[in-house]
């Protein structure tokens, strides 16, 4: 058994783990963002090294910590395991609270942040919202009074809620097992298809999906130090959702953002160990996950049609942060005739709210690069992601539409599918 | 021999000296100071970093209570900015007597100290890491002081009014004429000369060497030394000073300074203040005590140890130190021993020196027959001129994105995160020469200029060194700009460097384990095995050099050979209480997963895959690949001599595998060893980059210091620089880079016999960015526009040097040619300039590294393999005779890594594959193997950083039979199904040996072509 850290103790907080720093720099070497911006020192200075300087009751001067986009190539590089992602996080998150962001951007923060409430006012005025999103004249105004970049990769809001369309639809048959749906903002607000493509597959295992009351898990306002509201929204997600655990039932997710949100990134920067928390956390699963936990159970239907394809797939750092390898990729294989090209590159440039902000939208723009061009060269009708955020980049600068893996699945299993998987279907 | 005279000489550069230098100046007294070494190196510069409130002392000693309250408030009226207002607490934990609470807060009152007490969970939020068993809590006005700037502010002070502060000026005899002290004969160090101060007084203020002053004039003074220990955590695990409520006691007092905590202190006499050792039980006791303070202190990472020796006057023979009064101590030597003269002033707290002082000068007014009054209590003490380095150091303007709102810094204390803040206002992350202690060009630059003779002199004004490294980075950095700077005789400024590395050994010896350690070793690959500092021209050591430490009795490093000895546990039960969920699934079962992403098991997975096996790779982040030379070390123990044809490599290992029979080479045999690097070969030149060389010979190729390192097989980047051709070199650097100092490179290869000559660039684009890193030039040089800019800012500043084209056949450039296509660039840079071009790599992280990761990685991934960082690797489940499944760390779970085979690259100290504890053994980490020293009853480390033959604890290593199995003390295998390789592997130093990747290389390679069946 390894040694135990410090960090390893429930009771330390995640600061501790800048002891295990050797300062060897190879995390400064791998950060996408200090490769193409000198605003950004690196990793190393910002998190166990500056963490030594930082005091709770003196001020944080150290604006460039919010030039870090929370990617977390960082710490999976890292020999020694410092938490170098979360400490930044939680000195940007000491600096909103000291008041050191300018209103203008705090303001802007908060609108990027609030996916949810975002979702509850543009969605209802769908057609027209995404109509005035679309048009440049307004965008220069935001870019101007607001903060976001007039460019940046704002997703269109759909026809009809993803929960609308779940509580319309009754299935009569009662299988034994349940699972849990934790949809999250995007798939309920902008792209439900990837919810239903979710709850067919599903359905297709023999699991009934329930979706309880749920709300937006916080992360884009963890990513933005609005620790206190985040606190709320994650409290409220484990009220609604321990119980499912406390029976057994797994709570699933397709956006991996959510999944690890739920399971890592709350509890650790809120410091919120409580025996629900971590019993939520515990029975969080990425579908991708879920599923292959299945075929190795034996319990996978495994009955796919041939998807003869060549599609790019980029792993989502919020995906490997999950540090679970591949599992996207490892379920695809098993798809005859589909050959999933993965990319190299570390990061698409969006982390989360990041790239939407007009200091940062060039920055998320160069580091994205190599990832677009390898989209672009692949000469394949879609790109596969399963983060929302990063298909939406990867879209905005490819101009590929961007699918989740789950739609390959469905469309694996016979099922119809929408939007951009319909295209790798028509080719078959 | 010189002579100076003057009116008041004084002996000592400590706290008490430099206060009485500036009170003596500051009364129009002529002042010379003379210090046998750089300011504070006593008793001034190793104490806790404490300004008493004097609760410490209010019920054992209330006078000595009341003289630090009254400092207290003067000095943070007149250094402010040597304070940090941390505020102290008195904390009754469960091992203290509850009946001293109430007479504590009673003294207090009585002396005038601010006290107030203050409620558990108020405690609790303010200092959450403290103990939730203590009972009371009070507040005190402690706070956190630098002695240094102290003394430097105080000379700086004494400097401006007149004073003379002689430095490296050993006092080494007063001069007595009959019952007259007239002076002191006085040795300048650097200098070599004697010199002779005449002088109306003399001051003796020597601290602990002031019985041996005054015995030079054969008046008796006889002052115990009392030892005190202490022990740095990394980091500021408290922001308040923490006592403990208790009569005055060992390691009772945890102290935040600067960037760390500090926890002592010890009190043991000892004989000689020269002289005295860090006993293991010192530091066991530091522990246990901080542990008391602090649950989990003993697994923190400790920083370094150190110890200072108090004076204590004693007229009388009592033998426990503790028992002697603190007041401090003035002797009139003319009533006392009819010598007039002389005065001595000792003993005392390091918070009444001012005080001190002063009764000192006042003393000398009423001897010399002159009423001049003190005003150091009223006067603000100017701040040292390398204070400003950091708001010197601008690039740019002030950061604009943000609005800023920084807090005035109140009263003028020093706060923690100052040096931050002015960084950030400066836009200087880029230049930084300690990142550790955000150390800048500029500050480091106004100290060496301010007269350090030596890089601890640096060291102490700017805490350069200081920080979790400590030294590993920066020692290099600071030699190259004392080069740089001084332009002396390059031996001087190797000696520097050896001489500095040594020092900051001395202090990590006691606290050599865990996270220490393997910082250690990282330290120890750059200086030894990267740079091959002890391959320098020079002597050793200078005569400067820091004092070491005697030896310690032997006490807790258990001898090796005595590891494990019992059957390894392995259970099947989820270790540790986080993540005992649901369980994530594995995938269809691998054939073989390789724990560890270094060289030994990307080799092994890279066969496998080629064979058609399923691997997969996972680790706990990059490692030594990223770091090393981004050659294949097989053997180079003895530096290359130059001068000398080295012997084929084959003979050399042909003795040294007859001579080391349990050496991985003995076992794996000389045959397979040349199969890979073969191999490998083919593989490098296959992706378009190839490595050169054989069992032939190795390679003398130069170091970024500039001596010459021996390597098998280098790439094609590097080996026009080979040391072996007589070809002058010029070496060129970046003015922005400091990774890499052309200078001290191209001084040392002339030493060495090869011409050599240094240029360093200035380019616009690069003073334009904010930090100009290794990588970032990698990613510069791949653009055409840069390197012309290059072979353009070059061909001027050859021009400008006056240089003829005949003086450099060759053109060396640090290791930053490129990640993704180096050959071009070095193409493309011979074209623009017309001479071959070389690479030298330096600190880490290594640009030649990760291009052989790199194209490891890509090959095992075209042959279906993975390779996953950010997945570290817990624990082992066993089934009978072989390991079921590797638990690897994921989110909030463990997932199950289930393979027919396993291989363990996990590395030894350096790759975290063996860890250690205080007072334990190293253990291996995963499946818990048994780890063989090689000797019983040595001791783990040597004296010198840099030993010749290496450190005997690096020589400890899994076992393994000539299949890679790790085997158990009759030689059977432990587990049918697990291979171990690489620098785990026992019976090898790889750093000290230079046989790091020949070790991972062949060993990977014969584990990946021989695991078959599972």
């Amino acid at each position: 058994m390894t040694a135990p850290q410090p960090s390893h103790l429930p009771h330390f907080p995640v600061e501790i783990s800048l002891d295990q720093c050797i300062k060897c720099n190879i995390c400064t070497t791998v950060c996408p963002v200090s490769a193409v911006t000198d605003l950004f020192p690196g990793p190393k200075y910002e998190g166990p090294q500056a963490g030594r300087f930082r005091t709770p009751d003196q001020l944080n001067p150290d604006h460039s910590v919010d030039y870090c986009s929370g990617c977390r190539v960082c710490n999976m590089a890292c020999p020694t395991g410092v938490k170098i992602a979360e400490m930044n996080a939680r000195a940007r998150a000491r600096m909103v609270e000291q008041g050191e962001f300018s209103l203008r951007n705090r303001l802007r923060n908060n609108v990027l942040a609030r996916s949810e409430l975002a979702g509850k006012i543009g969605q209802p005025l769908a057609p027209l919202a995404n109509l005035a999103l679309a048009n440049p004249l307004l965008r220069e105004l935001i870019a101007a009074v607001i903060g976001v970049h007039r460019h940046a990769p704002l997703p269109t809001f759909a026809r009809q809620r993803f929960t609308r369309w779940f509580r319309r639809r009754q299935d009569g048959s009662r299988p034994a097992r349940q699972v849990v749906y934790f949809h999250g903002c995007a798939t309920e607000y902008y792209e439900p298809r990837v919810g239903r493509a979710a709850i067919q597959v599903l359905e297709r295992n023999g699991f009934e999906v329930i979706v309880p009351p749920q709300n937006c898990c916080g992360l884009p306002l963890l990513s933005n130090g609005e620790f206190g509201a985040a606190r709320r929204y994650h409290a409220s997600n484990v009220r609604h959702l321990a119980a499912y655990a406390r029976q057994g039932i797994p709570i699933v997710g397709t956006s991996t953002s959510c999944t690890l949100t739920l399971k890592e990134e709350a509890p650790e920067l809120l410091d919120m160990h409580d025996p629900d928390t971590r019993l939520l956390a515990e029975n969080v699963f990425d579908l991708n996950e879920f599923l292959l936990d299945l075929l190795e159970r034996g319990e996978l239907d495994t009955d796919f049609q041939p998807l003869p394809a060549t599609l790019p797939y980029h792993a989502a750092c919020q995906y490997k942060a999950h540090r679970l390898g591949r599992p996207a990729v490892e379920l695809l294989d098993m798809i005859p005739g589909l050959l999933i090209l993965e990319s190299k590159a570390a990061c698409c440039g969006i982390a989360g709210t990041y790239g939407y902000k007009v200091e940062k939208y060039d920055i998320a723009m160069r580091v994205g690069r190599d990832l677009f061009d390898f989209v672009q060269q692949s000469g394949a009708p879609v790109a596969v992601c399963d983060s929302e955020t990063c298909r939406w980049q990867i879209t905005h600068a490819t101009g590929l539409p961007s699918i989740h893996p789950v739609e390959l699945i469905a469309a694996a299993y016979g099922m119809r599918g929408e939007g951009g998987v319909e295209r790798v279907m028509s080719e078959t | 021999m010189k002579t100076l005279q003057t009116e008041v000489l004084v002996i000592g550069g400590g706290a008490t000296g430099t206060g009485v230098a500036r009170d003596l100046a500051m009364r129009g007294f002529k002042t010379i100071l003379v210090e046998k070494r750089d300011l504070t190196v006593g008793t001034t510069g190793r104490y806790h970093g404490l300004l008493h409130s004097g609760g410490r002392y209010v019920v054992k000693d209330p006078q000595t209570a009341r003289e630090c309250i009254e400092e207290n408030r003067v000095l943070r009226r007149i250094m402010p900015f040597c304070i940090e207002d941390t505020g102290g607490y008195f904390v009754g934990t469960p091992w203290d007597d509850p009946e001293y609470a109430p007479q504590f807060v009673a003294g207090c009152r009585a002396a005038g100290i601010p006290v107030e007490e203050v409620a558990i969970n108020q405690m609790l939020r303010e200092e959450p890491l403290l103990n939730p068993m203590i009972t009371r809590c009070f507040r005190v006005p402690d706070a956190a002081a630098d002695s240094f700037l102290a003394a430097d502010a105080n000379v700086e002070s004494a400097r401006q009014y007149g004073a003379q502060i002689l430095t490296y000026h050993h006092a080494l005899e007063l001069i007595r004429e009959d019952d007259r002290i007239k002076g002191a004969h006085c040795l300048d160090l650097v200098g070599d000369d004697q010199i002779r101060i005449l002088a109306d007084m003399v001051i003796n203020a020597s601290g602990a060497w002031a019985g041996k002053i005054a015995a030079s004039a054969g008046i008796p003074v006889r002052i115990i030394a009392g030892k005190g220990t202490m022990i740095a955590a990394n980091h500021r695990i408290v922001n308040t000073v923490i006592n403990r409520c208790k009569l005055p006691g060992d390691g009772d007092i945890l102290v935040p300074i600067h960037t760390v905590a500090v926890i002592g202190t010890t009190d043991v006499p000892v004989e000689d203040p020269d002289r005295f050792a860090i006993q293991p039980w010192e530091v066991d006791l530091m522990l246990e005590e901080g542990e008391k303070i602090i649950p989990g202190f003993k697994e923190m990472r400790m920083l370094r140890a150190w110890a200072g020796v108090r004076p204590l006057y004693q007229e009388t023979q009592a033998s426990d130190t503790r028992d002697i009064s603190r007041a401090f101590v003035l002797l009139d030597h003319q009533g006392r021993d009819g010598v007039s003269g002389l005065v001595t002033i000792t003993s005392g707290k390091w918070t009444t020196y001012r005080q001190m002082a002063e009764a000192t000068v006042d003393l000398v007014c009423s001897k010399l027959g002159v009423e001049r009054v003190c005003s150091t209590h009223l006067e603000a003490l100017p701040k040292p001129g390398y204070l400003h380095g950091k708001k010197a150091a601008s690039r740019g303007t002030a950061n604009s994105a943000e609005t800023t709102l920084h807090a005035p810094e109140s009263r003028g204390y020093h706060q923690l995160g100052a040096p931050l803040r002015e960084i950030e206002r400066g836009q200087a992350y880029g230049d930084l020469v300690c990142e550790c202690e955000l150390a800048t060009l500029a500050e480091v630059q106004e100290a060496i200029q301010a007269g350090a003779q030596t890089i601890d002199d640096v060291r102490r004004d700017v805490r350069l060194g200081m920080g979790p490294c400590q030294g590993g980075f920066c020692t290099y950095r600071v030699t190259g700009l004392l080069h740089a700077i001084h332009h002396p005789p390059v031996e001087k400024s190797n000696v520097a460097l050896r001489d500095f590395l040594q020092e900051r050994w001395k202090g990590l010896l006691p606290v050599l384990w865990g996270q220490q350690l393997r910082q250690e070793r990282l330290n120890m690959l750059i200086y030894h095995s990267l740079l091959n500092v002890a391959g320098l021209p020079g002597p050793k050591a200078s005569p400067l050099a820091a004092e070491m430490y005697a030896e310690p009795e032997r006490g807790r490093a258990a001898p090796l050979g005595q590891t494990a000895v019992t059957e390894p546990e392995l259970t099947t039960a989820s270790p540790g209480g986080q993540a005992t969920g649901k369980v994530s699934a594995s995938s269809p079962t691998l054939d073989v997963l390789i724990v560890g992403a270094g060289l030994a098991g990307l080799t092994a997975a890279w066969q496998l895959a080629r064979r058609g096996k399923r691997v997969r790779v996972i680790s706990q982040g990059w490692g030594a690949n990223h770091w090393h030379a981004g050659c294949i070390d097989v053997l180079g123990q003895q530096p290359s001599d130059r001068a000398s044809a080295p012997a084929g490599l084959n003979e050399v290992l042909h003795h040294w595998i007859a001579a080391s029979p349990e050496h991985p080479y003995a076992l794996a045999g000389l045959q397979p060893l040349e199969a890979a690097l073969e191999a490998f070969k083919e593989l490098c030149a296959a992706a378009g980059y190839p490595l050169l060389g054989s069992l032939e010979r190795n390679w003398s190729l130069p170091t970024a210091a500039g001596a010459a390192r021996p390597t098998c097989l280098a790439p094609q980047m590097m080996t026009a620089g080979d040391l072996a051709r007589p070809e002058p070199a010029l070496i060129v650097g970046f003015e922005r880079f400091h990774d890499f100092y052309p200078r001290l490179v191209a001084d040392n290869l002339s030493a060495q016999g090869i011409p050599a000559r240094g240029v360093s660039l200035e380019l616009p684009i690069l003073e334009r960015l904010r930090f100009v890193s290794g990588r970032l030039l990698a990613g510069l040089f791949e653009g055409e526009d840069f390197q012309a800019q290059v072979a353009e800012a070059l061909a001027s500043e050859i021009k400008r040097r006056g240089l003829l084209s005949t003086d450099f056949e060759r053109v060396g450039f640090p290791a930053v040619l490129g990640l993704n296509c180096p050959l071009e660039v070095k193409g493309e840079m011979e074209a623009l300039l017309g001479r071959p071009v070389f690479e030298i790599p330096g600190l880490p992280p290594s640009i030649p590294g990760m291009r052989l990761h790199n194209l490891l990685v890509d090959e095992i991934e075209r042959h279906g393999g993975r390779v996953y960082d950010g997945m570290a690797a817990l624990s082992a489940d066993r089934e009978g005779r072989r390991i079921g499944t590797v638990w690897s760390e994921a989110a909030s779970r463990r997932k199950a890594n289930r393979a027919r085979a396993y291989v363990l690259a996990t590395g030894e100290f350096l790759g975290g594959g063996f860890a250690t504890r205080p007072g334990g053994l190293p253990r291996e980490g995963l499946f818990d193997l048994p780890v063989a020293g090689p000797d019983q009853g040595r001791p783990w480390f040597r004296e010198e950083f840099l030993a010749p033959g290496g450190h005997p604890l690096f020589r400890a290593g899994v076992q393994v039979n000539k299949r890679f199995q790790p085997v158990d003390r009759n030689g059977d295998p432990l587990y049918e199904n697990l291979y171990a390789t690489g620098s785990l592997l026992a019976g090898c130093d790889v750093v000290q040996e230079r046989s790091l990747e020949g070790v991972a290389l062949v060993s990977g390679f014969l584990v990946g072509n021989r695991i078959d069946q599972t």
